[in-house]
């Protein structure tokens, strides 16, 4: 090999500033998941929920149109936009379903390759800190949940005006905008704590994915296993989706599922969120020290 | 000086990396030499700020390695010793995004990474996934993203490890060309004493988290002691025994031949004298230079 001479010059541009050090992380940590295979078909799976929803919201202003849907007084209910309506798509498992999938695909290896291919040092040899690395691989994940969460919440709201031609459903429900925000960022940074601190525990991205889904469903069996033989709703406690399900009720002006304090389900989520932050900043470092 | 520091003190857990070293590293290629444990990685981590010393301070390019950390690591390229690539992306992509994260334009990451992989020799494989790289590729390509960013100083964590002799003499060659031409410092940690010796001009022993010598190559090799090299004739049990009576150091190879690492104050007609005293002749002699091997072994306490 011989050196190239006129190869290497000195570089004369200047370095950005360094609050948006996280930025290029998420970007291609987006770019790298829509180079996954089925990602895209996945990605695009995820929007058909909102596209049905949409679709309803269209029928609900168009009832006479559509009359043979509506035939019946229980599927004239689904037609209905009201805040129930908008809880059926945020609290429903068809969704939280959705988003265990673009979690496992998008996120089960954001840390967990790094682990894996050493690769932290690299980051960390650049003037990136621990909360840069931190968001620029959360907001990979907040990327994907946004996307059919708290977009298509407020499409809903506007294309609800739209279609309804006049601001009577805002006037009715003024503060659903904000339960859809509200509850989008709730889901979300649970998600995304959650996520990271499966993809920092192992540094084999299948075994957690593994872990993603096996977690929140045998936790929700748990849940199942013990109010079957118990009969107490708290074990409701025990269930990742039932805990987002309560708070999302109340987010929502409903009454919850399980006759528990709402209160004690926000604690859950935020321990884990509290436990997932103490785990990552001790995973998260240039080089293991094993003492 | 590029790196600057004062009794700096490191220990993980009960084990001492680091006890009490302090040094001021001089512009230029520096090697950083010392047997497994002796706290040169320990050194360099701590220098970039992956881990905080317990006590003791210092300073790269007049940075300070407690406070401006950040700072430190935007003029200093790092090659860790390790395979850490990402995978998924290719050698430009992989780069790029590293002079991106090094705070570079996005635009500008990208020309500069083309540049510098056709510097180190990997323009033609550079839209190859990295998954697909030999050893001596990704030696290259890790020597690429710590260049990326127009560094200041560079810390090399033993850039010839795993590589067959041409891809060695690749790699050396363009770590000479960096310091050399292209004004960027360059600090080597190696424990293969010849790597240091093509590259450095200047040295710094680590042993048992000590400094056990610095100084500049030529230097070290003159004040320690002198080296003669002789072949002899007739007994020589009660020679070498004289001569080691006089602090003198004797190593005997292979094919007879005795290495002798003489004390600077002894002169070569001692040598004669205690030769003529026990009758024995001597049939080889000259005066030899001193490799960095025999300093490190020196230095370190090792044969």
């Amino acid at each position: 090999m011989s050196i190239k001479e006129k190869g290497y010059t000195h570089w004369q541009g200047e370095f950005r500033d360094s609050r948006l050090n996280w930025m290029p992380i998420t970007r291609y940590g987006i770019k790298l998941a829509f180079r996954r295979k089925f990602f895209k078909f996945l990605f695009f799976s995820t929007l058909a929920p909102a596209v049905i929803t949409l679709a309803f919201i269209y029928i609900s202003e168009r009832l006479s149109d559509f009359a043979f849907l509506t035939q019946d007084s229980d599927a004239l209910s689904f037609f209905e936009v009201n805040p129930v309506f908008f809880m059926r798509y945020f609290n429903g498992g068809g969704l939280l379903f959705m988003m265990l999938m673009l979690m496992i695909f998008s996120g089960a290896g954001l840390i967990a390759d790094d682990l894996k291919h050493n690769s932290l040092q690299l980051y960390f040899s650049r003037p990136l800190t621990k909360l840069d690395y931190f968001l620029g691989k959360a907001s990979v994940i907040v990327f994907f949940l946004m996307l059919i969460t708290m977009v298509p919440g407020l499409i809903f709201v506007i294309m609800k005006l739209l279609f309804a031609g006049d601001f009577q459903f805002v006037r009715q429900y003024p503060w659903l905008p904000l339960s859809v925000i509200g509850f989008s960022l709730l889901i979300t940074v649970f998600f995304t704590f959650y996520t990271l601190l499966l993809s920092a525990v192992n540094k084999n991205r299948r075994y957690v994915a593994v872990l993603i889904f096996g977690i929140y469903v045998f936790s929700d069996i748990i849940f199942n296993i013990f109010n079957g033989i118990f009969r107490n709703p708290y074990f409701a406690l025990f269930s990742v989706e039932k805990n987002l399900q309560q708070v999302g009720a109340v987010i929502f002006g409903q009454d919850p599922q399980y006759d528990i304090p709402w209160i004690l389900s926000i604690l859950v989520i935020g321990a884990l969120c509290a436990l997932s932050a103490w785990v990552l900043n001790r995973k998260i470092r240039g080089v293991e020290v094993v003492k | 000086m590029s790196v600057e520091i004062k009794d700096l003190h490191f220990s993980y857990g009960r084990i001492k990396a680091l006890d009490g070293v302090d040094v001021k590293l001089p512009q230029g290629a520096i090697g950083l030499l010392g047997p497994n444990g002796a706290g040169k990685s320990t050194l360099i981590r701590i220098l970039l700020g992956f881990l905080t010393p317990q006590q003791g301070r210092g300073s790269v390019l007049g940075y300070d390695i407690h406070s401006q950390q950040a700072l430190i690591r935007r003029y200093v390229g790092y090659m860790p010793e390790d395979d850490c690539l990402i995978p998924g992306i290719d050698a430009v992509s992989f780069t790029s995004y590293l002079g991106e994260l090094s705070g570079m334009p996005k635009q500008e990451a990208m020309k500069r990474a083309h540049e510098v992989l056709f510097y180190v020799g990997l323009e033609e494989s550079r839209y190859r996934l990295l998954e697909t790289y030999s050893s001596g590729m990704k030696q290259r390509l890790k020597l690429a993203q710590a260049i990326v960013h127009d560094p200041r100083l560079i810390f090399l964590d033993e850039p010839t490890s795993g590589l067959d002799p041409q891809g060695r003499k690749d790699i050396l060659e363009l770590i000479l060309d960096i310091s050399a031409k292209k004004d960027i410092q360059v600090l080597i940690s190696s424990h293969i004493l010849s790597d240091i010796e093509a590259t450095c001009s200047y040295v710094v022993i680590l042993n048992k988290g000590r400094l056990a010598a610095e100084g500049t190559v030529s230097d070290l090799k003159q004040i320690e002691y002198s080296l003669y090299e002789l072949k002899i004739h007739g007994d020589s049990a009660a020679f070498l025994e004289r001569l080691r009576g006089l602090d003198c150091r004797v190593e005997e190879t292979e094919d007879r031949l005795l290495r002798l690492y003489m004390p600077p104050d002894i002169g070569s007609q001692e040598i004669f004298r205690l030769a003529a005293a026990d009758r024995i002749q001597i049939r080889h002699f000259i005066k030899s230079q001193t490799s960095l091997e025999d300093l490190f072994a020196e230095a370190v306490g090792v044969d």
